[in-house]
This record gives C-alpha cells, sequence and structure tokens, in this order.
C-alpha cells in the first residue's frame, strides 16, 4: 500500500512564490494498494490534479471512493474539478460523517447550486452514491478495511484507520487537541469553559483515537499551527506538531506525517518546521515527515 | 487613479511554478484613488493577499472602511471571502455590493449559504466582528460610492447573468466585463461596448484561447479575441486579458497577449498579480 499527497494546504489554496515546493492545494489524499484498488481521502482542491491523472491512466468509466474527513470547504472544494466526474459511466462514492444520507446528498449538492456553480451536481455525468460514516462503526471498500474514529473539530469531523495489504495507515485531519476546547455544533468566538461533561467527552475521544492508532504504521495529523499560533486560536480546531507527536508516540505509531499546513507557512518556513520536529521526533522514536504535494510514501513493512 | 491585480485567474486557483508570473489567485481587483479611497471588486483568493496589507493598517485597528463589489457568487469570486481577515475586526466597515444571483435568492442568503456551519466554521455572516452590510444591486443602475461613480450592467454568463462595472474616479475610467459570454463575438452586446465606451482601460473575460474556444461555446466564457472586438468598437485605450484559465501557464498566456496584441492597434496586456498600476 501507498499514500499519494495531492494537497497539503489547510484551509484555501495559497498560489504563489512562497509555496512552489510544498504546494498550495488543499487537503487531498490518494492511497493504493498493490494491486491496483485505490482510495481518495478528501476532495479539497487537491483533487483538481488527482483526476487529471485517474483519468489519464484510465480513461474508461472507473468507480471511485472518496472518503470525507468533514464538508468545510477546503475539503471539498475540488469534488466539481474531479475531471472523471464528468465522464459518463462514471460512478463516485462519498463517504462522511453527517447525521443523515439526505443530509449529505444535499450538502455535497449544495456545493454546485445555481449560484455557486454553472452545473448542479444532477447534470453531472457521474453517478454519486452517499454513505454515512460512524465513528467506531467499521467498514469494506474493495481491499481496504476502514474504522472511522471521532475527532475535534467544529461541527464535527472524522478521521479514517486504513488496513490494506496487511498495513496500516491513519488518516487524522481536521483535529484540535483533546485539551482546552470541545467543538461542538455552535459557533465559538473563543474558547468556552469546559463542563465535567465536556471533559469526560474529551478524554473519551482521546482514548479511542490513541487506542485505533495503536501499531499504525503511518499517521497523517492536522499539524495547522505552530504552538505560539495554537496559543492565539485554540478555538480553531487545529493542532501542533507537538500535540501530533504526543498523541503518535503514546500510540507507539511508527512515523508521523505533518500535514494541513497553515496557509500562512511558505517554503522556507516549512523547511524549518520540518527540521525541527524530525529532530523532536527522534526523542520519542518517531519518524516525523513533512508532507509536500507529490510526495508518495510507501507504507508498512515493504517500506523497510 | 490606481489598479492591483490581486487574482486574475478563472475557476480555480493554481498553484506551482507555471503560474508564478501572471499568478494563480482567484479573481480579485484593488481600486484607489488619488485621495486615497479604496474600491475592491470580487473576492476570489487574491482578497487574502490584499487583507494582509490592510491589516497592517487602519483595517488591523478596526478604523477601515471598504466597499466590495461582487460581479456574481460563482465560487472562485467569494471564495476569499472566509479568509479575508478584516472582517475579524471589530470596527471595520465593509458593504459587499452585488446582484441577487437569480430572482428569489437573494446575495445575503448566498454569502449565508456559503457560510453554512457545514462548510464554514464562522457559521454565519452574523459572527463576522466587522460591521457588514449586504447591499442589493440593480444591475442598470448607477452606484455612488465615496471618490468613485460606478455604471452597471447585466451581461450574460452561461445559464446566469453576472454584474459588469463602470468605474470612474480622478476623471479615469475602468470597465470591468468579466465572466461573460456574447451571443456572438462579432457583435457584443450595446450594454458591454456602453460600458467601455472609451475607458481608459477594459478588463475582459479571456478564459479561453481563441483556438479552445469553439469546443467550449456556452459555457459562459469568452476568447480573448471577444475583448479586443468590444475594445475596439467602444474605442477603449487599453486591454486587459483577464480570468485566465487554470490551465493556462505563463508561457501560454504570453502566446495569447503576442497573438491578440498582433491583430488589434489598442494596446493588449494579460493582468498579472503584482504592483500597482497607474490608470
Amino acid at each position: 500500500m501507498q499514500i499519494t499527497f495531492w494537497g497539503v494546504r489547510g484551509s484555501y489554496p495559497v498560489p504563489g512564490a512562497a509555496t512552489v515546493r510544498y504546494g498550495g492545494q488543499t487537503s487531498c489524499v490518494e492511497t493504493r494498494t498493490a494491486s491496483g484498488d485505490t482510495l481518495i481521502v478528501d476532495a479539497g482542491t487537491g483533487m483538481r490534479a488527482l483526476g487529471n491523472k485517474l483519468f489519464r491512466e484510465a480513461p474508461a468509466p472507473q468507480h471511485y471512493h472518496v472518503l470525507l474527513s468533514h464538508v468545510h470547504w477546503d475539503h471539498i472544494q475540488g469534488l466539481p474539478f474531479f475531471s472523471p466526474a464528468y465522464v459518463p459511466g462514471t460512478k463516485i462514492s462519498i463517504y462522511t460523517l453527517l447525521t443523515a444520507a439526505d443530509e449529505l446528498h444535499q450538502v455535497i449538492g449544495g456545493i454546485t447550486r445555481h449560484e455557486f456553480f454553472p452545473m448542479p451536481l444532477e447534470a453531472v455525468p457521474a453517478a454519486f452514491e452517499f454513505h454515512q460514516v460512524e465513528p467506531g462503526v467499521e467498514f469494506d471498500i474493495n481491499g481496504f478495511h476502514i474504522t472511522p474514529i471521532a475527532l475535534n473539530h467544529p461541527f464535527g469531523s472524522v478521521g479514517y484507520r486504513i488496513d490494506g495489504d496487511g498495513a496500516t495507515w491513519a488518516y487524522v485531519a481536521d483535529t484540535a487537541p483533546f485539551t482546552e476546547v470541545l467543538h461542538k455544533q455552535h459557533f465559538l468566538p473563543g474558547p468556552e469553559p469546559l463542563s465535567d461533561d465536556d471533559k469526560l467527552a474529551l478524554a473519551a475521544m482521546r482514548e479511542a483515537l490513541v487506542r485505533r492508532l495503536a501499531g499504525v504504521d503511518t499517521v497523517v495529523y492536522d499539524t495547522h499551527f505552530l504552538p505560539d499560533e495554537y496559543a492565539k486560536f485554540p478555538h480553531y480546531g487545529h493542532s501542533t506538531p507537538d500535540q501530533a507527536i504526543e498523541i503518535c508516540a503514546e500510540a507507539h505509531a511508527r512515523r508521523l506525517v505533518l500535514y494541513h499546513h497553515a496557509p500562512s507557512h511558505g517554503d522556507d518556513q516549512m523547511d524549518r518546521i520540518a527540521a525541527e520536529y524530525l529532530k523532536q521526533g527522534e526523542k520519542h522514536d518517531l519518524e516525523v515527515l513533512t508532507s509536500f504535494e507529490g510526495m508518495t510514501l510507501p507504507i508498512g513493512p515493504e517500506a523497510a | 487613479m490606481k489598479l492591483r491585480f490581486w487574482g486574475v485567474r478563472g475557476s480555480f486557483a493554481m498553484s506551482g511554478r507555471e503560474f508564478l508570473r501572471y499568478g494563480g489567485n482567484t479573481t480579485s481587483i484593488e481600486l484607489l484613488t488619488d485621495a486615497g479611497q479604496r474600491l475592491l471588486i470580487d473576492l476570489g483568493t487574491g482578497a487574502t493577499e490584499l487583507a494582509k496589507q490592510l491589516m497592517a493598517g487602519e483595517f488591523g485597528k478596526g478604523q477601515g472602511t471598504l466597499p466590495i463589489l461582487l460581479s456574481h457568487t460563482h465560487l472562485d469570486h467569494i471564495q476569499g471571502l472566509p479568509f479575508f481577515t478584516p472582517f475579524f475586526i471589530k470596527g471595520n466597515e465593509i458593504r459587499i455590493l452585488g446582484a441577487a444571483p437569480r430572482p428569489g435568492i437573494s446575495l445575503e442568503a448566498t454569502l449565508q449559504n456559503q457560510l453554512d456551519p457545514h462548510y464554514s466554521p464562522l457559521n454565519g455572516l452574523e459572527n463576522l466582528a466587522a460591521g457588514v452590510t449586504i447591499e442589493t444591486v440593480t444591475p442598470g443602475q448607477p452606484i455612488a460610492l465615496p471618490g468613485f461613480e460606478v455604471v452597471t450592467a447585466a451581461v450574460p454568463h452561461g445559464s446566469m447573468r453576472t454584474t459588469a462595472y463602470r468605474i470612474t474616479a480622478d476623471g479615469k475610467t475602468v470597465a470591468f466585463l468579466s465572466d461573460v459570454e456574447y451571443p456572438s463575438i462579432d457583435s457584443p452586446l450595446p450594454e458591454a461596448l456602453a460600458l467601455a465606451h472609451e475607458a481608459d482601460l477594459l478588463i475582459h473575460d479571456a478564459m479561453h484561447a481563441d483556438d479552445d474556444y469553439d469546443l467550449r461555446k456556452g459555457w459562459g466564457h469568452s476568447p480573448a479575441r471577444a475583448g479586443v472586438v468590444v475594445a475596439e468598437r467602444a474605442g477603449a485605450k487599453m486591454l486587459a486579458l483577464f480570468h485566465h484559465s487554470p490551465d493556462a501557464t505563463d508561457d501560454m498566456i504570453d502566446e495569447v497577449v503576442d497573438r491578440t496584441a498582433a491583430r488589434t492597434r489598442v494596446p493588449v496586456m494579460a493582468a498579472a498579480e503584482g504592483n500597482y498600476l497607474d490608470i
């Protein structure tokens, strides 16, 4: 199994000279088994280039499976620009965490409502299918076994542990740490005091995440913020590399990949972050890599 | 009057080395009068770069005022809104002006949908700390903004209509005609010609290279030569090709400019992110 990063940026796409090396497109990762089964995780703007590649590889209609962590713009904005969707006969199955499949259809359809995009979902040639996922309820897609994991992010978000070819990786984005803020379904102008129930909910979420990540080969983690930035915006729903290292070390994961980079972090700063956290990881026997657009990583024993 | 392109790309923001000279941000244009009054057209990703500059000045202190004209609400023209940091500072006064996207759907409802809690943690316009007013433009009616006179017109864009603007300040005129496709390239609509009449700068949709246009007719965008026809008939003094295709690399845009310039006496440039231009 391997993973390839098509978009590594958080919040919004960032063109320009400062992002040519790490990339400016938003969240999208492709994973593939040795036999060629493919999954797409998140549909940020990186999905446009992925779609063009998939179409070149296989112009005949395919059935694509897309796991969404959540439906904030930076995780879905690539969907209308996924070129295979315009090939009649294509099937696209979308999986995410929402309260009802109807709602999912409506929310995804809403991306291309007339005011926002020239072609409504119903007019797109591909057939869409929507699947609701629930944290802890495992399922299979082709050669992949998938475990959704609840995360801490405004309006809810879900990570995925993905097993395939006898190896495992996990996608942990977007999430805040499990300490100061419990994200719910309302706007947070700043951190709110935690009730005892909130603290229990956070502890349970953290415990389940660590348990699901136990022994995982590679963890791709939302590390949007540096610690000083997090201190200013603890209620924005994102983590720091330090917080990701803590979780991954506790789970005895082998490798952590920093992901969902802040739009303001240019290439030179990303180089410094990569070097600093590679060192930090060594203290915890954890290999810490920093994702960039186009990076491909083999997952599991074959990597050794 | 000065003008700066902060985003010139159509449809999709493009990062990478092949898009550095013209820029990969989606549409946003800043206009400044000699007295320092400011006006913004569109809130594509380019607006997030302008925001950094604004925040270093009075907008960072909650003392900024800014009118923003929207051509329409397709995502590439509004996707910078949730990240336009002056909205997060109390005291700033920001007006968003644009036409209703279609009968029965107001501009305000559309922007609320963009900030719907499914899509955005901002969870609605009411959570923006700045004073934000949404004002519905009726295309065809003029708008008076501090320092600027604005004439408006509705123009066809696929299945919808966008608002085109003619903006005059300091005795100079800029015409903005983006996301437009005329029923016939060779006979542009009278509204478009009136808007561009003797403009000092005509900014025109040029999403498609002329050779590609036949394949993409009806998609709501113009080939480069549509802007030439408008500029020539309207007597515009300069043409800026705008809303570049996400597939158009810097080298491809260079070629389009060369070919377009070779067939008209109107000076032609391709809009590029970068410096303030004197109009």
